[in-house]
C-alpha cells in the first residue's frame, strides 16, 4: 500500500455503503460488523500510507514526486479547455486528515454498535456512516478542486442524512434542513471560487493552481475575490461566523454522528480546505486576514455562548465552533502547522467528549445539564475519560490540547490584539468546560429519576472512550521529534504535522506558563462558581440579565436570520410571485396560448375542405420549390 | 435528326397543360383526364431520355411501361371512388365534397 | 337504364362535329407542314414529329379546355394517339402499341363509363372551378421552368437507337421480373379495391347474395 493507491481508502467504505444500503436487512446483525471491519482495514491502510509518506522526506524536506499523485482523465471538453482529472494528492495535510478521519471513524463505529443497539434503521445508520467516511476520505485525498467539490457536497449530504436520522422528530428534520441550507450558502461561494480560479488558471488541479498563483499569474484583486468566495465554503462547512447557526442545531442527530461529523471530521473540512489552499492565501494577504478575523470572532463568540448553553451536546457544539475558530486564526496567521496540529488533537478529545456525552445520554435519557449531576458515582469510566477530554480541551499540561493551543498562541505571539483575544477565549474555554463537567458529573443529582436510572455503558461503548482518552492524553507529544523517532519514523513524527517545511518545535517556557495559567485560572473560576449546587452561578445571572439573555439567545442570530427570511426572502418571494402570476403566467404562458388560439380561430377557415384548394396549395408549393431549386443551382 | 430538346419541350407543355387541368377543373372525371395527360408527359420524357441517352439499358422505357400500368390501375380505382362519391352526394364535383373541414 | 342514356347518338354527333372542327383547325397546320416537307425544309422524321406534336398539344388543349366532358375525353384520346406516335418516333414500337391499347382503348372507355354512371342532373357540362386564373398562372410558370431548365442544360444527345421487342422482353422479364409481378399485384389490388369501393352496400336486412 503506497501513497499512489490512496484512492482505495474511500473506495472501501463506499463499497460497504452500497452493500449496506441495498442488503443490510439480509445480513446478520444488519451488517454493522461489515462497516466496523471495513473501517479497521481503512485505519491499517491509512497507517501504511502514513509510513510510506515518510519516504518522501529527503534531507528533512518534503519532496512530492510524480509517484505521489495519481490521476486519470475523467472529463475533457474542447481538448483541455475544461479538463477534470480524477486525481489524488498526498502530502502532510492529507496524512493528518487520513489518520484523524479513519481513527475517529473506527472509534465512532465501534461505539455506535452499543449506542444504536435496537434502533430502527440500524443497518442504514452504518451505511450512511460508511458513506460519510468514504466521502470524507475522498475529500482529503482529492488532488483536484472539482473532485474536492464533489466530495464536499457528498459529506454535506451525509451530514444531512445523519442529522435527520430521527426524521420522525420534527426538530430533527428541521435541523437537517437548516444544516443543509446554511452550508449550501457557503458551498455556492466555494463553487464560484473554484470557477473563478479555473477561469484564470485554466486547470482544476490544486498544485497547478498554487504554482500559478505563486508565479503571480493572478491579478491581485481578482485572486482576493476568488479566495474570499472559496473561504465562504469553508465558513459554511466549518460553521464559522456568520454561518455558525447550523452546528448547534445539528446536535439533533445521534450522538456518535455528532462526534464523527460535527466535531472531528466534516466540520474541519473548511480548515482542511484553507490549509490546502494556504499558499494561495499567502499571495493575497487581505483574504488571509479575513480568515484570521472570522476565526477570531467565531472563537470568542462561540465560547461565550457555550458558557450559558444548557444542553450538554450544545455546549460541546459551541466548543467545537470555538475551536474551529482557533484553527482558522492559526491559518490566518499563516501557520498551517499549528492549525493542523490543533485539528489533530481536537479531533481526538472532542470526539471523546461527544462520545462521553453520548454515554451519559444513553444512560439517563437526559441532555439538559441542569437535570444531571453526581453521575461520577454511577458512571466512573465515562466520568474520568470525560474529565481527561475536558482537561485536554481546557489546555492543561500535558494533555493534547495544551500543546496545540500553545502552538496557536505561539503563532499569534506578534499580534497583540489577536493574542489577547485568544487568551481570553482560552480562559472562557476552561470556564465552560469546567461548568459542563461539574454540572454533569459532580455535585448533587438534580433529577433523581434520571440519576436512579443511570448505569455505566457497556464495554463496547467504553472501549472507544478509553482509546480516545489515551489518544487525547498523548497525541500532543508527537510534537517532540524524539517521540516520533522512538516510534520509528525517520524524521520524527512531528514532521507529519508540519505542512510547509519541517519546523523543529521549541518549547517556549514563558508562553506555556502563561497559557497554563490562563487555563488553570479558567478552571478555578469554573470551580468557584459551579462547585456543589452552583448557587453562585445562579446568582451571577442576576448581575446582567440582558447579557445573559443575549448569550442564551445566541446573539439573536437565529432570530435575525429568521426575520431576514420572513421579511426579505418571503417579501421578495411575494413580489416575484406576483410577477410570476401576472407577467409570466397570465401574459407569457396564457397569453401565448391565447394568441395561438386567437389566430387558430381565424386561420381555421383556411381549411375549406375543398380538394381543389388543397391541390392549388400543393401546386404553389411545388412551383415555389422548383423556382428556388432552379435559381439556386 | 430531331433534337432531344423537341421531345422535352413537348413533354413540358403537355405536363403544364395537365397541371392546369388538375387545378382548374371541378369534375372528378375531368381531373382524372388531366392526370392522365401529366402521366403521358412523364412517359414521353422518360422514353426520350432512354432512347437518346441510355440506349443499352433503356430503363426509361421499362419505367414507362410501369407508369402506364399504374395509371390504368389508378384510373380504375379512382373511378370506383368517384362512383361511390356520386352515389353518396349525387354529384361528382370535387369541390362539393367539402365536409372534411373546420 | 341504358335506355335513359342517349349516348351513341351523342357520340355520333360529337365525332362528326368535333372531326369537322378539328379538321378546320388542323388543316392549315397540316398544309403548312406538308409544304415545308415538300420543299425539303423538313425531313421525314421531323414532319412526323410535328404532326404528332400538333396532335398531342391539340388533344391536350381540348381535354383541359372544353367544357363538355365527352369532348374532353375525346381530346384525351387524340392526345394519347399523338403520344403513341411520339413513342414510335422514339423507336419503341411496343410502348406505342401499349399506349394505344391502354389509353386509347381502356382508359378512355373506363372514363366514359364513369361519366355515364355519374351523370349529374345538370348534364355533361361542368363549369370550371373558381381558381382557374391561379391554375393558369401556375401552369405557365411550371412550363416556363421546365423549358428553361431543359434549354439551360447541355444534353449529350446521341441518335435514337431502336429497341426491339426481343431486347425489351428480355430486359423486362429478366431484370425487372419481380417489379413486373408486383405490378400485376397492384393491378389485382386496384381491381378488388375498385369493386369493394364502388359496389352498392346492401341495406340492413337485405341479403347480400341477391
Amino acid at each position: 500500500m503506497g501513497m499512489e493507491q490512496v484512492v482505495l481508502l474511500p473506495a472501501i467504505p463506499a463499497a460497504i455503503f452500497v452493500v449496506l444500503a441495498l442488503f443490510s436487512p439480509l445480513l446478520p446483525r444488519r451488517g454493522d460488523w461489515l462497516a466496523v471491519v471495513g473501517m479497521a482495514v481503512v485505519v491499517v491502510l491509512a497507517l501504511a500510507v502514513a509510513f510510506h509518506f515518510q519516504d518522501f522526506f529527503g534531507h528533512g524536506e518534503f519532496d512530492p514526486s510524480g509517484e505521489n499523485a495519481r490521476a486519470f482523465e475523467w472529463l475533457n471538453l474542447s481538448n483541455g479547455l475544461f479538463q477534470i482529472d480524477l486525481s489524488t494528492y498526498v502530502d502532510a495535510i492529507t496524512v493528518v486528515m487520513l489518520l484523524v478521519v479513519s481513527i475517529v471513524a473506527l472509534m465512532v463505529m465501534i461505539y455506535s454498535v452499543g449506542y444504536m443497539r435496537g434502533e430502527a434503521r440500524y443497518g442504514w445508520y452504518f451505511g450512511a456512516l460508511s458513506f460519510f467516511t468514504a466521502s470524507m476520505l475522498l475529500l482529503v485525498t482529492a488532488g483536484n478542486l472539482m473532485v474536492l467539490y464533489f466530495a464536499w457536497e457528498a459529506v454535506g449530504l451525509a451530514s444531512f442524512l445523519l442529522i435527520g436520522f430521527y426524521w420522525e422528530r420534527r426538530s430533527a428534520a428541521e435541523a437537517a434542513k437548516k444544516a443543509f441550507i446554511t452550508t449550501r450558502i457557503g458551498d455556492v461561494g466555494l463553487l464560484i471560487g473554484i470557477i473563478l480560479l479555473w477561469r484564470e488558471a485554466g486547470t482544476f488541479d490544486i498544485q497547478q493552481i498554487i504554482e500559478f498563483a505563486e508565479g503571480g499569474g493572478f491579478d491581485q484583486r481578482y485572486l482576493t475575490v476568488a479566495m474570499l468566495f472559496l473561504f465562504m465554503g469553508a465558513v459554511g462547512k466549518s460553521a464559522q461566523f456568520p454561518l455558525h447557526v447550523w452546528l448547534p442545531d445539528a446536535m439533533e442527530g445521534p450522538t456518535p454522528v455528532s462526534a464523527l461529523i460535527h466535531a472531528a471530521t466534516m466540520v474541519v473540512a473548511g480548515v482542511y480546505l484553507v490549509a490546502r489552499m494556504l499558499p494561495v492565501f499567502d499571495v493575497v494577504l487581505v483574504a488571509r486576514d479575513v480568515v484570521l478575523y472570522t476565526g477570531l470572532i467565531t472563537a470568542f463568540m462561540a465560547a461565550t455562548m457555550g458558557l450559558v448553553a444548557s444542553d450538554i451536546k450544545r455546549v460541546l457544539a459551541y466548543s467545537t465552533v470555538s475551536q474551529l475558530g482557533f484553527m482558522f486564526v492559526a491559518l490566518g496567521l499563516g501557520s498551517p502547522t499549528a492549525a493542523m496540529f490543533h485539528l489533530f488533537t481536537h479531533a481526538f478529545f472532542k470526539a471523546l467528549l461527544f462520545l462521553g456525552s453520548g454515554s451519559v445520554i444513553h444512560a439517563t435519557h437526559q441532555q439538559e445539564i441542569e437535570q444531571l449531576g453526581g453521575l461520577w458515582r454511577k458512571q466512573p469510566l465515562t466520568t474520568w475519560t470525560f474529565v481527561i477530554g475536558s482537561l485536554a480541551l481546557a489546555g492543561v499540561i500535558p494533555l493534547a490540547g495544551f500543546w496545540s493551543k500553545d502552538e496557536i498562541l505561539h503563532a499569534a505571539n506578534h499580534n497583540l490584539p489577536v493574542f489577547v483575544t485568544l487568551a481570553v477565549t482560552a480562559g472562557l474555554t476552561a470556564i465552560y468546560t469546567t461548568r459542563l463537567v461539574l454540572l454533569t458529573f459532580f455535585g448533587e443529582p438534580r433529577n433523581h429519576h434520571a440519576y436512579e436510572h443511570a448505569h455505566e455503558s457497556p464495554p463496547i461503548m467504553t472501549l472507544p472512550l478509553l482509546v480516545l482518552a489515551a489518544l487525547a492524553a498523548v497525541a500532543g507529544f508527537v510534537i517532540y521529534e524524539g517521540v516520533g523517532q522512538a516510534l520509528g519514523f525517520a524524521g520524527g513524527i512531528g514532521q507529519l504535522i508540519f505542512a510547509h517545511e519541517p519546523e523543529v518545535f521549541h518549547f517556549d517556557r514563558d508562553l506555556a506558563t502563561f497559557a497554563l495559567a490562563v487555563s488553570l485560572g479558567g478552571i478555578g473560576i469554573g470551580l468557584v462558581y459551579w462547585w456543589g449546587t452552583a448557587e453562585r452561578a445562579t446568582r451571577a445571572r442576576g448581575w446582567a440579565p440582558e447579557l445573559h439573555a443575549l448569550l442564551v439567545n445566541r446573539y439573536y442570530f437565529d432570530d435575525l436570520y429568521q426575520s431576514l427570511i420572513n421579511y426579505v426572502v418571503l417579501g421578495a418571494g411575494s413580489v416575484i410571485a406576483v410577477f410570476d402570476k401576472r407577467v409570466v403566467n397570465e401574459t407569457g404562458v396564457d397569453g401565448g396560448a391565447q394568441t395561438v388560439g386567437w389566430f387558430g380561430l381565424r386561420l381555421k377557415f383556411l381549411q375549406t375542405g375543398r380538394i381543389p384548394n388543397y391541390a392549388l396549395a400543393m401546386a404553389g408549393g411545388i412551383v415555389t420549390l422548383s423556382l428556388v431549386a432552379f435559381y439556386t443551382s | 435528326m430531331i433534337p432531344l430538346e423537341n421531345f422535352l419541350v413537348l413533354s413540358a407543355i403537355l405536363f403544364a397543360l395537365g397541371f392546369y387541368g388538375v387545378l382548374a377543373r371541378r369534375s372528378a372525371i375531368l381531373i382524372l383526364i388531366a392526370v392522365e395527360l401529366m402521366l403521358a408527359a412523364v412517359s414521353i420524357n422518360m422514353v426520350a431520355f432512354a432512347a437518346y441517352l441510355d440506349p443499352t439499358r433503356f430503363t426509361g422505357i421499362i419505367f414507362a411501361i410501369f407508369v402506364i400500368t399504374v395509371a390504368a390501375a389508378e384510373v380504375g380505382l379512382a373511378l370506383g371512388i368517384v362512383l361511390r362519391l356520386f352515389r353518396e352526394r349525387a354529384s361528382a364535383n370535387v369541390d362539393e365534397a367539402n365536409s372534411l373541414k373546420w | 337504364m341504358l335506355r335513359r342514356l342517349p349516348l351513341p347518338a351523342q357520340i355520333d354527333r360529337t365525332i362528326t362535329l368535333g372531326g369537322l372542327l378539328a379538321s378546320v383547325v388542323a388543316a392549315p397546320y397540316i398544309v403548312v407542314l406538308g409544304v415545308l416537307f415538300a420543299t425539303g425544309e423538313l425531313s421525314a422524321p421531323e414532319f412526323v414529329f410535328w404532326l404528332n406534336a400538333g396532335l398531342v398539344v391539340g388533344g391536350a388543349l381540348a381535354a383541359v379546355l372544353l367544357r363538355h366532358i365527352v369532348h374532353a375525353a375525346l381530346g384525351l384520346v387524340g392526345a394519347s394517339l399523338g403520344v403513341a406516335g411520339i413513342f414510335l418516333l422514339l423507336a419503341s414500337e411496343f410502348l406505342a402499341l401499349v399506349q394505344v391499347l391502354v389509353y386509347g382503348g381502356g382508359v378512355t372507355i373506363l372514363l366514359l363509363f364513369g361519366l355515364m354512371m355519374t351523370r349529374a342532373t345538370d348534364g355533361p357540362i361542368v363549369t370550371d372551378g373558381a381558381q382557374k386564373p391561379f391554375a393558369f398562372g401556375a401552369g405557365i410558370v411550371l412550363a416556363g421552368l421546365f423549358v428553361g431548365a431543359m434549354l439551360d442544360a447541355e444534353w449529350d444527345a446521341l441518335n435514337v437507337t431502336v429497341v426491339g421487342f426481343r431486347e425489351l422482353g428480355i430486359r423486362l422479364y429478366r431484370d425487372f421480373g419481380i417489379p413486373f409481378e408486383v405490378a400485376s399485384l397492384v393491378l389485382l389490388v386496384a381491381l378488388i379495391g375498385a369493386i369493394t369501393i364502388a359496389r352498392r352496400e346492401p341495406a340492413p336486412g337485405e341479403d347480400d347474395s341477391k
